[in-house]
């Protein structure tokens, strides 16, 4: 906890202009030109947007291939071929998805073959774009390989096949198995990881810098490339932003850590 | 006749879980590949001899990674097992748990950037030793999470079970719960590897550029588009943990949930 309140005290100081290069003493200042600006909103309700779109992506997905291929999942080789892509980080699932997708990428070489486009400029461009399609499809290629694993497992701890034989027997038909028994116990049982999952996209910072835009940018790529200028008299506002962001993150730590949960199923 | 759709679409998330290995190691033995080829030019072991060459330095990047994620994993590990006891045994356990999530959800990129000065006074900014110190403050964390779910009242009674039997704390650690923790220790140590193997952004942070880790090594041959580096880079990142999870996966998601 020491190096997480020194670091969140020190950007603090930093925005107030208590301390830091050319400051020289408290003032609101940093706070008000970051609050105009406007800057630290759109970056936030752009990575909000982002990562919402990526998890509900990710989640769907995830939940729509354990329903429908839980089966097949279990068998030896399936089951190891569905964690290779855990051992790909960020910073590759970027570049991968920079080498497939950009306008001279192999996707835009293919598409040249096969005559759909006359030079790369005509490839739609779905690295560095304004929707953050390239961010969004790497981030669901990170992510939705972990809840599959995760939605898999839990499907067989908590004997959701043996329940959905039970609501069968009880009358029930597919449609309400799958909405009544098996996705409530999914989502019950992994919502604390699907919100901290929300947490890590909100701050992710190697896919944007790679696949990003110059703006809007994430939270993380902003509040890194402000607090990292040339200009030492700006540096103040990006703390101001580091500590809005910390402040997010933090109170939503709370609400998600802090209640006695109470346990949905018992063993 | 009702098609049996099933194992087409498990065919494509198979050949989509495995074409990144394939593509990029074949993009690791490529040069010369130029728009419009859909195949390079050449294909070889040219770029991959010069890992043993200091050319690109990979080899030493890839030794510094090792170094690296091998002391996190070993002493957050450790360290994470030893004093989780305390924190989860302890009246205020909600509240020190809480305290646990923050550096845990915050940004490591973030977190680094308002860290940095604080390695800067202690200069530990610019060597292997401060991106250990600067990983450990987020693998951790972590590990102490990870560790919740082993102290229970369970463990507790064994340890009630070891005094009433007349043994004392150390013994009971020793010789009760460490052998309990085996399985999860080697878990936390995988997963504790795989923070720092994967780590970036406080890597670039505290590493100021002079600790180059792999990550660090894809992203500067991205800036320099050099991307036959660049996939070379990346497969020495990417099997490792292969090989990793391969000897894990039984036992990664079974303490998830």
């Amino acid at each position: 906890m020491v190096p997480f309140f020194s670091a969140f005290i020190y950007a603090l100081l930093y925005s107030l202009g208590i301390i830091g290069t050319l400051n020289d003493g408290f003032t609101l200042l940093f706070w008000e030109e970051v609050l105009s600006s406007g800057e630290f909103v759109s970056s936030f309700l752009y990575s909000t947007l982002v990562a919402a779109v990526a998890l509900f992506i990710s989640v769907g997905g995830a939940l729509w291939t354990v329903i429908k291929f839980k089966k097949n999942l279990d068998g030896k080789f399936l089951s190891f071929v569905m964690y290779l892509p855990l051992a790909i980080p960020g910073v590759v699932a970027a570049f991968f998805t920079r080498q497939l997708f950009s306008q001279g990428g192999f996707f835009a070489r293919v598409s040249y073959q096969l005559g759909w486009i006359a030079k790369p400029s005509e490839f739609p461009d779905v690295v560095n774009d304004a929707l953050a399609i390239g961010i969004i499809l790497t981030f669901v290629t990170i992510v939705m390989p972990f809840f599959t694993l995760l939605f898999l497992n839990v499907y067989k701890n908590e004997r959701i096949a043996e329940l959905s034989v039970l609501a069968k027997s009880l009358g029930a038909n597919a449609k309400q198995v799958t909405l009544r028994v098996c996705l409530p116990i999914l989502l019950k049982k992994t919502w604390v990881l699907i919100a901290l999952y929300f947490i890590f996209l909100l701050g992710a910072y190697e896919v944007p810098l790679i696949l990003g835009r110059e703006s809007p940018q994430m939270l993380s790529v902003l509040i890194i490339r402000e607090t990292r200028q040339f200009d030492l008299s700006k540096i103040s506002e990006g703390y101001v932003i580091a500590v809005m962001y910390t402040i997010v993150v933090s109170v939503a730590a709370i609400i998600l850590f802090l209640p006695k949960r109470k346990k949905v199923y018992e063993n | 006749m009702k098609i049996n759709w099933k194992p087409f679409v498990l065919s494509i998330l198979v050949i989509l879980a495995v074409f990144p290995f394939v593509y990029l190691t074949l993009l690791s033995l490529s040069s010369g590949w130029r728009f419009p080829d859909v195949l390079p030019s050449y294909f070889g072991l040219k770029n991959w001899h010069t890992i043993l060459g200091s050319e690109a330095g990979l080899l030493k990047s890839f030794f510094s990674s090792l170094l690296i994620s091998l002391s996190v994993a070993v002493v957050s590990t450790l360290s994470g097992f030893a004093l989780s006891r305390t924190v989860f045994y302890h009246k205020q356990k909600r509240l020190l748990s809480l305290f646990t999530y923050f550096p845990y959800v915050l940004a490591p990129v973030v977190f680094g950037a308002c860290l940095n000065y604080f390695f800067l006074k202690m200069g530990l900014s610019g060597s292997v030793f401060g991106v250990i110190v600067a990983q450990f403050l987020i693998a951790f964390p972590y590990a102490l999470i990870f560790f919740s779910s082993f102290w229970n009242e369970k463990i507790r009674h064994y340890e009630d079970l070891v005094a009433t039997l007349g043994g004392k704390p150390l013994q009971a650690f020793w010789k009760v719960l460490l052998p309990l923790a085996k399985s999860l220790l080697l878990i936390c140590f995988f997963q504790t590897f795989l923070i720092s193997w994967f780590e970036y952004g406080l890597t670039s942070i505290i590493g100021l550029g002079k600790v180059q880790t792999l990550t660090i090594k894809v992203f500067l041959f991205i800036k320099e588009a050099n991307f036959f580096y660049g996939a070379l880079s990346c497969c020495l990142l990417i099997f490792p943990p292969v090989v990793l999870l391969y000897f894990n996966k039984r036992y990664v998601f079974k303490n998830l949930v």
